[in-house]
Order: C-alpha cells, then structure tokens, then sequence
C-alpha cells in the first residue's frame, strides 16, 4: 500500500502514466481524451473529387475504422466534419448549419485546395475562398486531392490534438482526484 | 447521313429558304431563324425519315469577343504567349448583332443520327420559343441557358434559376461577367448567418512563360 502511494506520488510529479502489475494509473481526463480520440465520428460531407479520396480512406484498404472513425449522416451524432472538396456559395449557408447542429466538441478538418483557400477556384464568382470563412478550421489537409494517407496522416494528427488538448474538464469524484 | 433522311430533309427546307443546312464533319448542322425554330424542331421531332427523338443537349455561345484578334500568338516565344495584348479594333459590345447562338444538339435513336441547329439572337431579352413540350427534358436545359446565360424561353413551364445561388445577380457565363463576380460569401459570428459582401480579391492574368531553352520543340520551331 505504502508502494502505491509512493506511485501515486511519482505519477503526481510526472504526469506519465503508471504501469505496475497488470494495472495502469493514469489521470481521468487522460482516459476519457484518450477514448474520444480513438472514438472520432466523422460527418460525411464529400463536395467533390476529395470525396473520393475520403471514400478510399473509408474503403477496405485504408479501412479507417480501424482508427475508431465511423461515419455517421447525421451532424448531431458527429465529432469532427471533414469538409471534403470545394465549397460553393450556394452550399456555405448548408454546411454552417450542419456544423451548428453538432454537438461539442466539435472539430473540422479542411480538406484539400479548394476547401483550405479556394484552390482552383480562388478566382471564380461561385466558390467561397476557403471554407475557413464559413467555420472555424482546426486542420488542414494540403493536397488537390490529397491522397487517402494524407487524409489519414492528418486525421492522425487530428486524433493526437483531440489526445493532447484536454478539452473535458471532468468532474472527478472528490478522493479520486488530486483534490 | 442516311439517303432517305437526307432527301426528306432537303426537301422540308427547299419550303423555307430562311433556314441553311450545312453538312459539317460530324453532323448536319442547321441554321434557323427563330420565328421557324418550332416549326423546325416540331418536324424534326415528328417526320417519319427523322426521328429526332432525344434532346440531348442545348447550349449557348456567346460571341462578344468573337472575331477581335487578342489572341493571335500561336507560337511560345521565350517571352511567354502573346495573350496579354490590346485587341486591334474596340466595338461596342451591346451593338454587335447575332451575339448569342443558342445550339440544340439532337439525337435520333432509331436513324442513329445526330443534329445540330442553331438560333442567333441579337439581344439576351429576345425571347426564343421553348421546345419543352417536344422535349420535356428541355425543361432544365433551358433552365440553365436562362440562368448561365439569361436567355429568355417563351413559353417555358417555370423559367428560373438552376445552378446559381438563391438571389444571385447576373448571367455568369456571359464573356462581359468578370471571373471574380461582384460578391463573395463569409460567415458573420455577430450576425450569426452567412452573409454577401462586395468581392475583394483581384484576378491576375499568368503569362506563362518558356523556362528551359533548351526545349527540343522549341528550339526546333526556331529552326
């Protein structure tokens, strides 16, 4: 028991998590960043070729539920909106309202050249130029398309922001915490 | 061209000297004044030779800066393409006659043939008929020359627009519509709605130019 508490200690200083027989020690808000990230749900919203993209991430190759990633139709059961292709005038007012609809926290990862700034259609009198003018964007993918593992490297990256930002201030029960 | 199809067609127009036929590369193509096109397109529709069952495409040409030499250069020179150059000669753009052409492309599935007919127009508010009740899939075609072009179909079950945003102002694909139109949509946190403002951004003009002279083409066209 005195061993654990000297543990309990170590962890308490370090901030890493603590392995010891079988069992683990780490901080509550570390387990539950560490299960939302290996739970992201994706809303499906290909615009365009980079949905295609998306699709082969999707399909048996690349096969993105092994990641933890489901896509889901509707935004209020979604995480993250991959904003897959060019974002037209007409469909800016639609995507804002899809990205209201979900439900915190939510994330939203620009993918490819038209979505980061209008790409191809920078200059064109229809296509909004950059769908960061619309939603906030908390990553980028580079690309025209970007290949299915650039989608999957940035989703990586996505999953390691969720993991290292504790967004969720959990509650934790008073003499469970290091209250 | 199959022979009977040919001679039941010349011998339609031989009646109406307004309307030309020319046997082009790929197919006939048919020039008619708008006054006959129902006329035309009806009997394209219904003659026996002709068959001219499916509507497959209808497309408008605008011919605003047809004709004015800006873009003579054919060869790459080391300084790039000659595209950026005044043209020679200015005319008003609204006074040019026969400025649009509004092209039907037809298709007879049972005399495996292929027509094309054309319609000038001198001004975007002259009305042409609408040929959706030979057509019914005409319906959105028209639609789009409307809304790309603001070609007026008279005679059309609901002509608005198809492809452009709720409320968008001007024709986009008429040669005197800048690229960059004269809007560009943000979304505004304050006003929490996506909203239209005046358009920012200035296009460039890229000349390309030729990097490498060692190029065998272009070292070549020197020669």
């Amino acid at each position: 028991m005195k061993e654990l508490q000297l543990q309990m200690d170590a962890f308490r200083k370090s901030n890493t998590p603590v392995v010891k027989n079988g069992f683990m020690i780490v901080k509550y808000n570390q387990l539950v960043d560490w299960s939302r990230g290996n739970s992201v749900w994706p809303l499906s919203f290909g615009l365009a070729c980079c949905g295609v993209e998306l699709m082969h991430f999707i399909a048996s190759r690349y096969d993105f539920d092994r990641f933890g990633f489901a896509l889901r139709a509707s935004p209020r059961q979604a995480d993250v909106m991959i904003v897959a292709g060019t974002l037209c005038n007409k469909m800016a007012p639609a995507l804002r309202a899809c990205y209201d609809m979900m439900a915190e926290p939510k994330y939203v990862v620009s993918m490819g050249s038209c979505a980061n700034g209008g790409g191809y259609y920078h200059y064109a009198y229809s296509v909004v130029r950059g769908c960061d003018r619309i939603v906030p964007v908390d990553l980028y993918i580079p690309g025209c398309p970007p290949n299915a593992e650039a989608l999957m490297y940035g989703m990586i990256q996505l999953q390691n922001k969720i993991q290292g930002c504790e967004y969720m201030q959990v509650k934790i029960p008073s003499g469970y915490g290091d209250d | 061209m199959q022979k009977p199809t040919k001679i039941a067609l010349r011998n339609y127009l031989k009646s109406r000297p307004g309307i030309q036929l020319t046997e082009n590369i790929d197919m006939p193509v048919i020039v008619c004044p708008v006054e006959d096109l129902i006329a035309l397109m009806t009997w394209l529709y219904q003659n026996d030779q002709v068959q001219a069952n499916c509507c497959v495409d209808i497309c408008v040409v605008d011919h605003l800066h047809y004709g004015l030499d800006e873009w003579v250069g054919v060869d790459a020179t080391s300084t790039g393409f000659e595209r950026a150059r005044d043209a020679l000669s200015k005319r008003d753009i609204h006074e040019k006659p026969g400025r649009y052409e509004v092209v039907y492309h037809l298709l007879s599935t049972s005399m495996n043939q292929r027509y094309r007919i054309k319609v000038k127009l001198d001004e975007p508010s002259d009305s042409v008929p609408s040929v959706t009740k030979i057509w019914p899939n005409a319906n959105w075609y028209e639609r789009e020359a409307f809304d790309l072009f603001g070609i007026r179909f008279s005679g059309h079950p609901g002509l608005r627009r198809i492809l452009t945003d709720y409320g968008f102002v001007g024709y986009p694909m008429r040669k005197d519509f800048p690229l960059e139109g004269q809007v560009e949509m943000r979304y505004d946190a304050k006003l929490e709605r996506c909203l239209y403002e005046p358009v920012q951004v200035q296009n460039r003009v890229s000349v390309p130019k030729v990097i490498r002279q060692d190029d065998q083409r272009h070292t070549m066209s020197e020669v």
